[in-house]
């Protein structure tokens, strides 16, 4: 998408991550009135458009976020669902309608609430007219697919995918946000509970409740609302994965090789540019892949980059920060929303405790969603956000 | 309310047996899995997709498949779907004909090994409505 228009990010608001008694929609207004606050808007009145991310529950999910906070009524709602990258997909919408100049000001929120409903010990599925699906496909099959592709052809160990999980969770070891974080032993992340061979439960992101919000507005209305710190977005990618029944290399990933070169055309910032990356680190085997599909290092050099520290602090761009989804978890309609919100918050050096330094400039996020059989992944949405004061 | 049970329709029993499209179990012989060429463009796809979607012709030859193939990568299950016994073993099945296939796998968890050949067979992929197999294509060392 080329923005027609500069639009800005003024406000931002995520929800602490774990299991909540809260359903989505009480996280999901919790989220966005933070986002709200944080944009110094004091009235109901300036939001024209909102978009919402949710993938399981249930129908009018962002009316009913919205209408306890007086903004029914007075904007369209728009309810959006592509599995994890619905959160980020909503974003992108609300991006899009001020680009093109609809709306001075719009909102994208994603919020999810998986524990209160869904039976624990059972794996995410794609849906079952799927043909994946109805032969036992499941998500973490799907992850650990890669996992044993990428370990047969490099020498690659569990032991390296279980650095990711200890990078991320350190990461976020004082992010108040993240529900697994701190120090984890190499062994305790190995020995952990096997799901899908390689992946053990630490390498998984875990079933969590949560919720993440995005006000997005125009440079006018920036000034309008007194910003001090606005944080333009570069660029804003959604793409749909090619589809097709052909062997494909499962150690890379089409869609987000295709997704991230659009965004760097788009945005016209480089891999080497980017300070900051939260990716859809769901298993660890994936973070590894994705160093190499978005160019951060070269095909086949993602291991080594991982090992020189090149994607923790003081490293070429470090990914994760906020802990990525292996700790904050994953409410899959919330996570693409929360990941814009963290990025944000990193580029306006508000993350005390877990704040990158020097404070980073250049933040992107990256958020595919679903599995699909004859693709890699359903969707894919990515964000190239800067500071701008 | 003992008429209206009479009108009740009889439920129509659920399938076992995915899918007539996709797998040919002959009466004698092996099984085998349908490749589908299209007439116009001479694509060949697994599973059917009509119209084609590269062309969007809507005629297509039915090809039988290899049974052999090799196995490009698998995982074991130990956390699966709702309702399926673990551990169950998934993986990917490069055909000759430049097809993937996604299956399950035959066989016992820890055995299986990237690239090593395997071959088409039958069993019960999940149970039904009723509680019956339901039996598709799977895969197993050749
Ligand atoms: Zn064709």
């Amino acid at each position: 998408m080329k923005l027609q228009r500069d639009v800005y990010i003024a406000g931002v608001g995520e929800t602490v991550f774990g299991k909540h008694k809260m359903d989505y929609d009480e996280l999901g207004r919790l989220a966005a009135f933070q986002a709200i606050k944080s944009s110094n808007i004091d009235k109901p009145g300036l939001i024209e458009s909102a978009y919402v991310g949710n993938a399981h529950n249930g129908i009018v999910t962002g009316q009913t976020i919205f209408k306890d906070i007086g903004i029914c009524g007075k904007a369209p709602i728009i309810n959006v669902e592509s599995a994890c990258s619905a959160g980020a997909m909503a974003v992108h919408l609300a991006i899009k309608d001020v680009a093109c100049g609809l709306t001075e000001l719009s909102m994208g929120v994603g919020a999810e609430n998986h524990t209160l409903r869904r039976k624990s010990g059972t794996a995410f599925m794609p849906a079952m007219n799927d043909i994946e699906a109805v032969h036992g496909g499941v998500m973490t099959g799907k992850y650990a697919m890669r996992a044993t592709r990428y370990m047969h052809e490099t020498g690659a160990t569990i032991e390296d995918l279980a650095l990711i999980t200890q990078k991320n969770r350190r990461h976020a070891t004082h992010n108040p946000h993240a529900s697994f974080k701190g120090d984890y032993s190499i062994d305790e992340i190995i020995n952990s509970r096997m799901i899908a061979y390689p992946l053990t439960l630490h390498q998984c992101c875990g079933v969590v409740d949560g919720a993440g919000a995005v006000v997005v507005c125009s440079e006018e209305m920036i000034r309008k609302l007194k910003i001090e710190k606005p944080v333009k977005v570069r660029g804003s990618v959604v793409t749909s994965g090619p589809y097709h029944n052909k062997p494909r290399d499962i150690t890379g990933d089409d869609i987000t090789e295709m997704t991230s070169s659009m965004l760097y055309e788009e945005s016209g910032i480089g891999p080497e540019e980017v300070d900051i990356l939260e990716l859809h680190d769901a298993f660890t085997i994936a973070e590894l892949l994705y160093y190499e599909c978005m160019q951060l290092c070269r095909k086949g050099e993602g291991l080594q980059f991982l090992r020189d520290g090149q994607a923790t602090y003081g490293g070429k761009c470090v990914v994760s920060p906020r802990g990525g989804m292996l700790s904050y978890g994953h409410p899959i309609g919330a996570s693409g929303a929360a990941q814009v919100a963290a990025n944000v918050k990193q580029l306006r050096g508000e993350c005390n405790g877990y704040q990158v330094e020097p404070i980073p400039q250049v933040a992107m996020s990256h958020v595919t969603g679903g599995g699909l059989s004859g693709t890699e992944h359903a969707a894919c949405t990515m964000h190239m956000l800067t500071s701008d004061w | 309310m003992a008429e209206k049970k009479k009108i009740k329709k009889e439920k129509e029993p659920d399938i076992t047996f995915y899918h007539p499209d996709l797998l040919e179990v002959p009466e004698k012989g092996l099984p085998y899995l349908k490749g589908y060429k299209c007439k116009k463009c001479g694509q060949l796809d697994f599973p059917k997709l009509s119209p084609c979607p590269t062309c969007w012709g809507e005629k297509f030859d039915v090809v039988p498949l290899s049974r052999k193939g090799i196995l490009y990568s698998f995982s074991d299950l130990y956390i699966g779907q709702p309702g399926l016994e673990t551990p169950y073993i998934c993986g990917y099945i490069d055909l000759p004909e430049d097809i993937r296939i996604f299956a399950m796998l035959k066989g016992d968890v820890d055995t299986f090994k990237c690239d090593e050949e395997v071959e088409l067979t039958t069993g019960p992929i999940r149970k039904n409505a009723d509680g019956l197999e339901i039996i598709s294509y799977m895969f197993q060392k050749a």
